[in-house]
């Protein structure tokens, strides 16, 4: 059994010291690996995920992270990358790594992912350049997810790691008028063709924690101010079902 | 800014989300006479102060009224099983 911690939306800034570290006391003992949602920062700032870093920095199980919006706002997000590997947290965005707990290869794809919204009603990358660009992003990156996964198809789990929303489930709770701004259906399809186990998101902070793909993957939303904890824990059993064909069952 | 009551509550939700001390989209602002009530919520008590400020910057002569709720960041207490 892997246990994943995982949550998003911490939103550090100056004072927020010591927010989040009392709550990992004990993360080690109850998870193998820790997954960060994005949205790590409330301006994007390196001196603000500094805070955070220090508190994350010499927690003994992989920490892996996306970035997300917020982290984004000052155009810093190179600054603030380096800031987070620098202690000890992987930072993936368009790109996948696996991590080996006690011989179960965990696999995690990673994007910020973005908007435009869901199935009938999605925007579509036509008129101007705004609008084009949009959409436009939002494809790339769920292009990009697909990509990451499929090249993590060696591996016994698989988990997509976001900041947008890939389904309407998990928004359950947010105003309707926003939903193109809190993520995207191509999201959901990227994982849905390539396969994962589990996805994890963040950014809709009034959504709804559980729901799942149209093809079955169970996704959580794992937005801090809705999980009102400093983070979930999600097992998945460790091996992944052999289909026939790769457990030798075919004669 | 705007003085019209229609809009002065988002004029002021905006203004706090672009404050980089505050940062806060999931604010609701609501104003009453010469009273603005915030509501949503923050991840610290410091944070709930400071937007207090920010907002009695914004609005002078304004009661701020702030029912915002910091969010716990507890452990957990049991993990949920996926697969």
């Amino acid at each position: 059994m892997i246990r994943i911690a995982a949550v998003g939306d911490l939103h550090y800034g100056e004072g927020s010291q010591g927010i989040l570290k009392p709550g990992l006391e004990h993360l080690p003992d109850r998870a193998d690996l820790l997954l960060l949602a994005g949205d790590l920062t409330r301006w994007g700032k390196p001196e603000e995920v500094q805070v955070l870093a220090d508190e994350l920095r010499g927690v003994p199980i992989p920490m892996i992270a996306v970035l997300g919006n917020h982290d984004y706002h000052c155009g810093r997000e190179a600054e603030v990358r380096r800031v987070l590997e620098a202690a000890g947290v992987r930072v993936l965005e368009g790109e996948g790594t696996t991590v080996d707990v006690d011989g179960v290869r965990v696999a995690i794809a990673g994007t910020k992912g973005f908007g435009g919204g869901f199935r009938g009603a999605h925007g579509s990358d036509f008129g101007e350049p705004e609008m084009k660009a949009f959409v436009g992003h939002t494809k790339m990156l769920s292009d990009r997810l697909e990509k990451a996964l499929l090249g993590l198809n060696a591996a016994d789990l698989r988990i997509a790691l976001l900041h947008y929303s890939p389904i309407e489930g998990t928004l359950e709770g947010e105003r309707l008028e926003i939903y193109p701004f809190l993520g995207s259906y191509l999201m959901a399809e990227a994982v849905d063709n390539a396969g994962a186990d589990l996805v994890l998101h963040g950014h809709a902070h009034h959504g709804s924690e559980k729901g799942r793909t149209p093809a079955g993957i169970p996704v959580r939303n794992v937005a801090q101010p809705l999980i009102r904890h400093a983070y979930n824990v999600y097992t998945l059993n460790g091996h992944r079902e052999l289909l026939p064909a790769a457990a030798g069952g075919i004669t | 800014m705007s003085e019209r009551p229609d809009y002065l509550p988002e004029h002021i939700r905006e203004k706090l989300f672009h404050d980089p001390r505050v940062a806060e989209q999931d604010l609701r602002v609501d104003v009453k006479e010469h009273r603005v009530l915030l509501g949503g919520n923050v991840s610290s008590l410091q944070l709930r102060h400071t937007i207090t400020e920010v907002a009695q910057e914004l609005l002078p002569g304004y009661e701020i009224v702030n029912e915002t709720t910091v969010v716990p960041t507890t452990e957990p207490e049991d993990a949920e099983p996926v697969s």
